[in-house]
């Protein structure tokens, strides 16, 4: 089984990681582009479409610090494909390390049932639920802000927190009304 | 000018839009500078239809040379209407010796032996094709020019494109088609699309293909696609692998226009879940139609970003391989084990 694990390398000096998973393999080539421009730390991107890894890339991976699973809304597919990808990674990244990222909540063809699901498995994950918009620049940015803060957490380059800490702050939570029928 | 000749030019006036008339006008040439010069293009399409009319009246412009007009119209203009294809088959020995003025001659002539009371006009475009507007008439009545037929053939290929064609009038020209480029059949060729530059493209192999070599990518430093060192590809491998595969299928760069594919299938009905459906012996008759602004883009995109299955399926890809793009599907005559379809004509 060839599980991804994320204590099993030394880490570099003042350098995160970030592994972005996405099955359409499009917004994460922004987002890229925008995390390494990060002045104040060493940003390196490892864009996949799915795990497992590539066994070849193993000797010359770094350690990841984040784990990404960027998931389209619009695609049943993309759902699935992060959902088969979580069995790929060792049960010590969810500790902080893995963050979930969704696009085009506001679309008309989303079906409804699929958000729910999304955070239904951020919640028993424990892990933080973002929403990205993916069209525009401005959405790319911001977005990636948001994730240099967590990265910047979860490679242990903030003094005195760790990436559980903050898990505990933004881990998704689910609301106590979502099986509740919505008013569409 | 009589009735037709007015009815034709105030429907073509309606059909070109208002910054191509005058051009076309000039091109046409048959008015005069002054009288062009007169015309306001800044009226509405009634007002200007009817100071044409006076103008043709005034020069005395018959029904043919507004058929000229349109003619120059479509010509220019060709992506409009639904085309259709046909291809000759088994030509006789001397038919690489057709050259346009035999053509020309023949096909007229056997036009007119199979119908009398046709006007037909055939004209050689500046990229070597020639184009033939036919409108029909019968024994008792003039030609009908507000139906005319045009048809587009390159010479020496063996593909001939027709819009607007009744099914009264196609054995006719075919006949005449087929004799007068020297072949002995014609048949259709399941291609048909409203763009004719996307057909005739897709036909002549007209955009980049991409062969299969055993060493793709000689030169590791040509893919260097990702600029920045920091970012890296996990699955780049199979990532290009995809890319290539699709483009083998498709080509690379622009492909024609296509705009959609129609998939008939008569195979039996397959769903594991689904006894009833499953249980019954005749084929399941269906129909699929793909459409998109460019379909074989849609279908490469699909092919290298993972949705569609590489290598690609053979359904797919003969749609450039065999420039066609309606397809009858039936399955293989059932024996055990054998889960296959196979297009057939």
């Amino acid at each position: 089984m060839s599980l991804l694990k994320p204590f099993n390398k030394l880490p570099d000096l003042n350098t995160a990681n970030i592994l972005l998973v996405e099955n359409e393999e499009q917004f994460q080539q922004s987002l890229a582009n925008t995390l390494v421009e990060e002045m104040a730390v060493t940003v390196k991107v490892r864009l996949a479409k799915s795990l497992p890894l590539p066994m070849e890339n193993d000797e010359s991976r770094p350690r990841i610090d984040l784990v990404v699973f960027i998931i389209n809304l619009t695609s049943d597919k993309s759902f699935e494909s992060a959902k088969a990808s979580l069995k790929y990674l060792d049960p010590g990244y969810f500790l902080g390390k893995v963050c979930f990222m969704v696009t085009n909540a506001r679309h008309a063809s989303v079906c409804t049932g699929r958000l729910d699901a999304v955070r239904k498995l951020a919640v028993s994950l424990h892990c933080p639920l973002l929403f990205a918009e993916d069209q525009t620049p401005e959405g790319a940015t911001s977005s990636a802000r948001r994730l240099l803060t967590i990265l910047k957490v979860a490679s242990g380059l903030v003094p005195n927190t760790t990436a559980l800490y903050l898990s505990n702050l933004t881990r998704c939570t689910i609301p106590l009304d979502i099986d509740q029928p919505s008013f569409d | 000018m009589d009735d037709s000749a007015k009815r034709l030019l105030q429907r073509l006036v309606r059909r070109i839009p208002a910054q191509m008339l005058k051009v076309t006008l000039d091109k046409w040439d048959r008015l005069t500078a002054k009288q062009r010069k007169s015309v306001d293009f800044t009226q509405s399409k009634w007002a200007i239809s009817q100071e044409l009319v006076a103008l043709c009246e005034e020069s005395e412009r018959t029904v043919k040379h507004i058929a000229e007009l349109e003619m120059i119209y479509v010509t220019e203009n060709p992506n409009q209407g639904m085309w259709h294809t046909f291809q000759l088959v088994d030509p006789e020995d001397d038919a690489h010796a057709v050259d346009l003025m035999l053509f020309k001659e023949q096909f007229k002539s056997h036009l007119r032996e199979l119908k009398r009371n046709m006007s037909v006009k055939i004209k050689k475009h500046t990229d070597e094709s020639v184009w033939i507007r036919i409108a029909w008439g019968d024994g008792l009545s003039r030609p009908n020019h507000l139906k005319a037929t045009y048809v587009v053939h390159y010479l020496q290929t063996p593909y001939v494109f027709v819009s607007t064609l009744s099914s009264k009038h196609k054995p006719l020209l075919l006949q005449a088609l087929t004799l007068s480029t020297r072949h002995q059949q014609i048949k259709d060729a399941n291609l048909s699309g409203r763009k004719l530059t996307a057909l005739r493209d897709l036909l002549m192999r007209q955009y980049q293909h991409v062969f299969p070599t055993k060493y793709p990518s000689p030169l590791a430093e040509r893919n260097q696609s990702i600029s920045n060192l920091h970012i890296e590809k996990e699955q780049a491998k199979a990532s290009a692998n995809r890319h290539r595969m699709a483009g083998e299928a498709f080509g690379n760069g622009i492909l024609p226009a296509l705009q959609s594919a129609v998939f008939k299938l008569e195979t039996k009905f397959k769903d594991p879940s689904n006894e009833t459906m499953t249980a019954r012996d005749e084929p399941f008759r269906c129909g699929v139609k793909f459409s998109s602004t460019n379909l074989l883009e849609s279908f490469r995109h699909c092919a290298s970003s993972g949705i569609a299955s590489t290598p690609v399926t053979p359904l797919l890809s003969s749609i450039p391989l065999k420039g066609r793009n309606y397809f009858v599907i039936t399955d293989n005559v059932p024996t055990a084990c054998s889960q296959m379809c196979q297009t057939q004509d």
